[in-house]
Parts: structure tokens; sequence; C-alpha cells
């Protein structure tokens, strides 16, 4: 067994998680009723676990409320079938904040609940989330050691046991022990070495098939098909969707589209598109490309699918040189080529073009992975900083933040990293607008979609928790007066 | 006489015929840890069936782990008290292990001790790796399930010795302890086999040959080695009066489900279904086996066990699994034949109450014949068992 323990040894094992490329954190920024509330909510890396959830009253300390309950909703079971939530626990160290953690149990869609009750009233937050083992704990060497060691001795005393069953157990009281006995005992005990070592391998083998069944359950990102060709003067960019593993089922438009697919460029040309491709049928997919450099790209996709489910497929594609450029398929597809990007810094600002910048207006200390983080920018023009923006796709602004190795890639906004479209999804089948095997008809979605309250100014802040260390690039858009902007930034986080 | 038994002390064989008298209450200490750890057991099943959440300080575990330490501190000691501080008498009745002297069931309560909270840690590390309890079946659970065997072991070896060695009344009390701990015996065979002993499966040939393969074995070697003229059926007794009074016990106990997604909103605690029917085949296999044993090969004794088992288990489990299954009769709080689990669905609430679909006569035939021989093998290795349980007198 200590073979096994070996191998299991190597650590843990990172893959990606789900609305998103490897960064399954939860944050979202909203209200709970009358209560101003940021949910943080870190998924466990394995099915069933616990999910640690932590609410904060964006308006610091308030002596109105009494209780911040959480519940755990899966989309399948609906409210009707969630257990009762729990109290979050003021955190000692930190104001205003509460938490707690909670057992996701299956794989697939959930929502934490988070209801704040007070004087003012009661209050729920709706905040998807994806729950997908991602990973497997590997041994820590002492851990390995101390099993070892405990085996070593459970099997050399089962021997020992073997031994005296033969032996002396079967004498009586004060009989000795024979040396034919004797001998038989020992027989008894070599003969069974083996036997136990049949057994250990047994369960040896049987932990293997676990272990591999498990891996084949991991999340892993959709890949989809994608083939690129000249046709009528355009390029068109054609996708499959079709998964072997079934997850994608019937897709509800999110910000009012079906799919928004990210391409940026690998080998450092500074190039980032925002389309949205046009749905031909369950699995098909259509993009007329815009006039993009010629190279290799990393490709995201992001859909959400009506039972609640946000999926980012991921995949490579090369642009070939020669192609002709095209005028933008849909009014909302925006792309940038950046010369020069800055770094993230005080007074750091990107040029947006048509006059505009946009400035960092964050925190002045370096960014730290596993942290919240406000990623503040203001929208300035010649004038100092402007006053209100247009809605980009319903939202002030959209970031999207990869890492330099593109193992990290998500798509946020002032809002946080939720998709607005599952929110919508667990409100409606709340109503009972949904069931099991129903379909939502695509305008109660995005009708469902709450922008009402969703401020419009020129600096906005978009909160984030960085995965892990690493370079970054953000991309930010902006639509200050009638065309979709990017600024990108660079930075490095701790 | 004299019998040299370690070099430089002698023994009187008076000693021979006293019953060591640390062994008793040590035999009735370990033998109520077996009730712990078989009710503590039960329990935790029946939590994780209604109420799903867990942790280390669930009444049920601290009941489990209550029979671990009892088994295990009171080993321990008599270990100890043997080694260090015991009179000739206990240490005549004892077997030596790495030094020290002690029962030999002592050191199979140690052991089951040891495995158990070996079986802790690496429980821990399961549940962070592959997630919380997703197969009651997992490698760390068989570690503590062997641990928890061992301590029924454990008593069943401390009880057999006492019997073996005493005469007159105290043997029949014995003999009566002994049987109530082969009850538990059962108990831990037929809880292991919980998943493939749904109420649905009870008409499949897998259910037949899995019960073929473990009960003839149990119910063989308990009527053989017990000094009761029905060893055997007080044993199965104890198991089904056990599982009875648990299931109709827990039941009463108000409930809610700590987990979800929640597809049946129990409101009590859900007990296991009704036990096998085992009393059955075990008044064939003492009535056959008192008269046969000694007059036929082991061999022939074997085959005609076997197959009583089989056919008496048969003649009163199939149609009573009919009732459970497909009579809303059974669907009450007496026969249990409507628990569910909470996250049971509706769609497989449904299938619980139809059997799983038969395959053709000739393949239930060949199943049911495999059955026959896992029954008769099982019977062989069981009368083995037994006449070595006979042989136990330390």
């Amino acid at each position: 067994m200590s073979k096994r323990w070996s191998i299991l040894a190597v650590g843990a094992i990172a893959v990606v998680a789900s609305a998103h490329v490897g960064s399954p954190n939860v944050i979202f920024d909203g209200n709970a009723g009358p209560y101003p509330v940021r949910v943080v909510v870190r998924p466990p890396m394995v099915v069933p676990g616990r999910a640690e959830v932590i609410v904060q009253l964006r308006n610091g300390v308030d002596p109105t409320v009494k209780h911040v309950m959480i519940r755990p909703v899966f989309w399948r079971a609906g409210v009707a079938g969630a257990p009762v939530g729990d109290e979050a626990a003021p955190v000692p160290t930190a104001r205003a904040t509460y938490s707690g953690l909670l057992w996701l149990m299956a794989a697939g869609a959930y929502s934490v609940y988070v209801t704040v009750q007070g004087t003012r009233g009661a209050g729920t937050a709706v905040v998807p989330v994806m729950s997908f083992a991602t990973g497997r704990l590997g041994f820590s060497p002492g851990l390995a050691i101390l099993l070892a060691l405990l085996g070593l001795v459970l099997v050399a005393a089962l021997l020992t046991l073997v031994y005296a069953a033969v032996a002396e157990s079967q004498l009586a009281p004060g009989e000795p022990l024979t040396p034919a006995r004797r001998r038989r005992a020992r027989i008894a005990t070599a003969v069974a070495l083996p036997a136990i070592a049949l057994i250990l391998f047994g369960g040896a083998k049987w932990w293997q098939s676990v272990d591999a069944e498990y891996q084949r359950t991991l999340y892993s990102t959709p890949k989809p098909t994608i083939e690129i060709r000249s046709a009528g003067g355009q390029n068109v960019l054609d996708m499959s969707t079709l998964d072997p593993t079934d997850r994608i089922s019937a897709l509800i438009p999110d910000h009012g589209k079906i799919m928004h697919l990210f391409l940026i460029s690998r080998d450092g040309a500074g190039t980032f598109a925002h389309l949205h491709p046009t749905q031909l049928d369950s699995t098909n997919f259509r993009l007329t490309l815009p006039p993009l450099p010629a190279g290799a790209y990393r490709l995201f996709a992001d859909v959400t699918t009506e039972n609640a489910t946000s999926l980012t497929l991921t995949s490579a594609v090369t642009l070939p040189q020669g192609m002709p450029g095209a005028a933008a398929g849909d009014s909302d597809d925006a792309w940038t080529t950046s010369a020069s990007v800055p770094q993230i810094a005080p007074n750091a600002a990107a040029a947006l073009g048509d006059g505009f910048s946009l400035a960092w207006t964050g925190a002045a200390d370096s960014l730290r992975a596993g942290e919240t983080t406000d990623l503040r920018f203001t929208v300035r023009d010649a004038n100092g900083p402007v006053n209100r923006l247009e809605p980009y796709l319903g939202m002030a602004a959209h970031a999207v933040v990869m890492r330099d190795d593109g193992s990290v890639f998500i798509h946020l906004h002032p809002m946080g990293t939720i998709s607005s479209a599952t929110q919508a999804v667990f409100a409606l089948r709340d109503r009972g607008d949904t069931t099991r095997t129903g379909h939502l008809p695509s305008a109660d979605v995005t009708a469902a979609q709450q922008m009402a309250d969703m401020p419009l100014g020129g600096t906005f802040a978009i909160p984030y928790e960085f995965p892990k260390p690493g370079r970054y690039r953000i991309w930010v858009q902006v639509k200050p007066k009638g065309r979709v902007l990017t600024g990108t930034f660079d930075v490095v986080v701790r | 006489m004299a019998i040299a038994l370690d070099p430089g002390r002698t023994y009187t064989a008076e000693l021979r015929s006293t019953a060591a008298p640390i062994s008793v209450w040590h035999a009735y200490a370990v033998s109520f840890a077996a009730v712990c750890v078989m009710v503590g057991v039960y329990w935790d099943i029946s939590w994780h069936m209604s109420i799903g959440r867990d942790s280390f300080w669930t009444p049920a575990h601290l009941v489990i782990q209550a029979g671990g330490l009892i088994a295990g501190l009171s080993s321990g000691y008599v270990a100890l008290k043997t080694t260090f501080r015991g009179t000739d008498a206990e240490r005549s009745a004892s077997v030596g292990f790495w030094g020290f002297r002690a029962p030999f069931g002592a050191w199979i309560c140690i052991w089951g001790c040891g495995a158990m909270l070996t079986s802790a840690p690496f429980d821990n590390w399961w549940h962070n790796a592959y997630g919380l309890d997703v197969q009651i079946v997992s490698p760390p659970h068989t570690v503590l399930a062997l641990g928890i065997f061992s301590i029924v072991i454990g008593a069943l070896m401390l009880t057999m010795a006492l019997q073996n060695r005493a005469t007159g009344a105290e043997a029949r009390r014995l003999a009566l302890l002994v049987s109530a701990v082969g009850g538990l015996f059962i108990m831990n065979f037929a809880v292991f086999i919980t998943e493939y002993s749904e109420r649905m499966m009870l008409h499949g040939t897998l259910f037949y040959q899995i019960v073929c393969v473990l009960f003839p074995f149990a119910l063989c070697g308990l009527s053989r080695a017990g000094k009761l003229d029905w060893s055997a059926t007080a044993s199965a007794g104890a198991f089904m009066g056990v599982m009875l009074v648990l299931m109709w016990t827990i039941e009463q106990f108000p409930a809610t489900p700590k987990l979800g997604p929640i597809y049946q909103h129990v409101g009590h605690m859900v007990s296991l279904s009704w036990p096998l029917w085992l009393v059955v085949p075990a008044v064939g296999i003492d009535w056959l086996r008192r008269r046969l044993d000694g007059r036929v090969s082991t061999a022939t004794l074997a085959a005609v066990l076997g197959a009583a088992f089989l056919a008496a288990f048969m003649v009163v489990e199939w149609p009573f699994a009919s009732f459970l299954v497909l009579n809303p009769a059974a669907r009450n709080a007496f026969f249990n034949g409507n628990n569910v689990v909470y996250w049971a669905t509706n769609a497989y609430v449904a299938h619980t109450h139809q059997f799983i679909p038969a395959p053709s006569a000739a393949v239930f035939a060949r199943g049911i014949g495999i059955a026959l021989v896992y029954a008769i093998g099982s019977s062989a290795v069981g009368l083995l068992w037994g006449r070595r349980l006979t042989a136990i007198r330390r």
C-alpha cells in the first residue's frame, strides 16, 4: 500500500473549473432586500464537500441587522428541496462580516440563498455557484508515514493473532505448548502472510479503481469543434458544441446574448475580441469574424444553460494570413489591439480611443491571490472623469481577466463573477416557471435579469479574487459614448 | 501433577479448571462494547438516511467510539494486569502477544480498536480527497468495519473461551451470552450488505448469492460452537430481535434532513428495512446438525446444511419480500415497507415498490444454482470454523 501512497503523494491535482477557467470562487455584489451585501463563496474541491460562505454588509456595521442566514439550493430540487438555512456567524476579525460552511452534496448548479433579517425586514440574495469536483487532495508526507506505520502494525498484529489462534488459544489453562502445535501455528502464520498480502493487493486495486472513476468525473472544460473558412469575402467561424458528457443542454441568453466568445492572441500581439456568434441549432454556432490580425489565438466561449449551469468552452484557433476582414456581425461585437499595455499602479491609465482613457483608481498596494479585491477604474475624457456611461450588454462595464498561461480566464461585471442569467433562472424556478423537463422562454430570462438598480457612473468597481499568483491581463470594456471601447492593463498578482 | 508453562514457573493441575476471575467481567464488558458498536452503526446509518449532516460528535459516532474505547481500554487493562500483576490462574488462561499476556479475545479487541483508530485519519483524508461518503463501502470504511467486526469477534472469542471452560449453570449462562454475541456477529454481515439487500433486490439472484456466501458460514459455525441445543436459532433470533427493536424504536424519533437536495421530506429517523428472516434457516440448521453431526462426513453435512439453508431461507424470504415490496399493507411503521432516504427521487421511490425485472427462467435457475454452491461451501467453512471455536480455551 505504501507504493500507492507514494503515487498519491504527488500533491493536489489542479483542474480547471466551470463558468470560467481556473477561478472557482464566486463573488457577488448586490442587495439582499434593503441590505447591500457582498457575498463570497469558495466552493469545495470535491463533491460532496463544504463551501465557505462569507457575507459582508457593504454599508458597514448595521445595528438593524439581526440574523444572516445561508442556505444551499440545488437547481433540480429548488427551494422546496433545500435544507433549512444555517445562521452565518459574525467574523470576530472583520467588521460587519458573517461566515459559515455549507455542504454542497451534488454536482451541478447550486445557489447560495443569503437572507438578511433585521428591523427593516428580510431580503434574500441568490448567488449561483457551480458545484463540480475539480481536484483530488494529495497525501501529506506526515499522513502517509502515519498511515503506513499504523498499517504495518496492524498487519504484524494480525499475523500474531493468527499464530495465537492456532497455538495457545486452544490450550486448556496451564497446558503447555507442544512443538507440534507450535509448528502448526508457524505454518498457519506463513500461509496467512501471502493471504493478507493478497487482500491488501485487492484493496489497493479497489482504491485505484475508485480513484480512476473519480478522475473520470472531475470537471474539465468542454471542448467545442471549430472550423474557420472564407466564404463570400468573409471569414466565418463555425463551432459545434456537441459534448459527449451531455453537459450542454438548452442554452439561454446571458446579457441578451446566447454566447459570449473571446479571442485572445497568444503571440503577445495584444489582440482581444469580444464577439457574439449566432446560434444555428442546439449545438451549432456561426460567427462572422471581424478583421483580426493573423496568428494563434486562445478561444473562450461563455454559455449558460437553462438548468442554471454556466460553462466556459475553450479551444485554440489560428487565423491564417490573407483572410479578408468584414464588418462586425453584431453591433455589440468589439475588438482591440493594444500596442503597449500599462501595468496596474497608482495613476496608471490605458487609452480607450475616441478621446477617452481608463484610469486605475484601485488600491495602491500590490494585488494578492486569494483575497477579495476591488478592481476600481475611472473613465476620463479631456475634461476629467465622465459622469455617466451607457450600458453595454446591460452592464456599466465588462472585464475579462486572463493569466498569461491561459490557466485562468473569467468574465466579470461590477456585480461580481456570477452570471445574472443563472440568477434569473433560479428566480424563475422558485416562482414555478420551470420544471426539470420544461423549457424557459428566453424573453423571460432576459426580463428577469435585474439591471434596474445598476449604477452607471464613470467610476466603477469590479470585485474579484485572483485564484493564484502570476501575471494577468485585464481587459475592461465600457461604452462612454455610442461605441464600445476596450482598455487593457497588466498586473502581477502575488 | 505440575506443568511447566514458563521456564522457572510451575502451575498446579487444578488451575486448569478454574475460571480466571478477571475474565468474566471482561467478557461482559466487551460484549456490552459489541452491543454499543453495532447499535452505533445502525444509528449512524439511520442518521445518514434521515439527517445527513455528519460530524465526529454525532450521537451515533459517540456510541461507536464508546464501544471501541470500552473494548480497547478494558482489554488493554486486562493485558497489563495479566502481564504484570496477573494471578497464576489469569496468566495460565492467557496467550502471549509481543511479550504481553491476555486472553485471545482481548487481543482481537485491541486489534479492532487499533483498526478503528487507523481508519479515522484515513477516512478524514478520504472525505477531503473524494467527497463525503459517496459510498458506504469504501476502503477506509472497510478498515473501520474490520475494526468494529473485530470487537464483535473478540467478544465472541472471550465468551466462547469461558463457555468452553465452564460447567453447570455458569456454562448455560455463558452459552446464552455466546448466542447473544453471535447475533451481533450475524448483524455485522447483515448491515454490511445493506446496499445489496434493498427490498426491490430481494428476488434477485445476486442477493441470494451474497446471503449464501455469508450466513450459512455464520449459522453453521455458531450452531456447532454454541453449547445451547438451538445455538444458531438463538443467535439468528437475537439478530432479528435487535434489528426489529432498533427499527421500531429509532423511527419514533423526529428528524429533519440537514443536507440537500431533499427529495423526500422525512419527518422522523428512517430505520433500516425489516431484517432478513435468518431465524427460519437457523432452526433447520440446528435441527439437522444435531441429528447428523458426527454421523456423516463434514462434506456431506455441509451439502445438507447448505441446501437446507437456501431452501428454508427462500421459502420465507421470497413471499415476505413480495409482501414488503408490492403490498400497501406493508407500508407502515410496523413493517417499514415504505422507508425512504431523504435524497431518493420520486422515481427511485417508485422503483423500490417493484422488483428489479427477473431474468429468464434459465438464467434465474443458474443464479440460484450458484447460490447453492456458495451455500454449501460457506456451510463447510462454517462447520470447520465451529469445530475450532469449540476448542478455544483461553
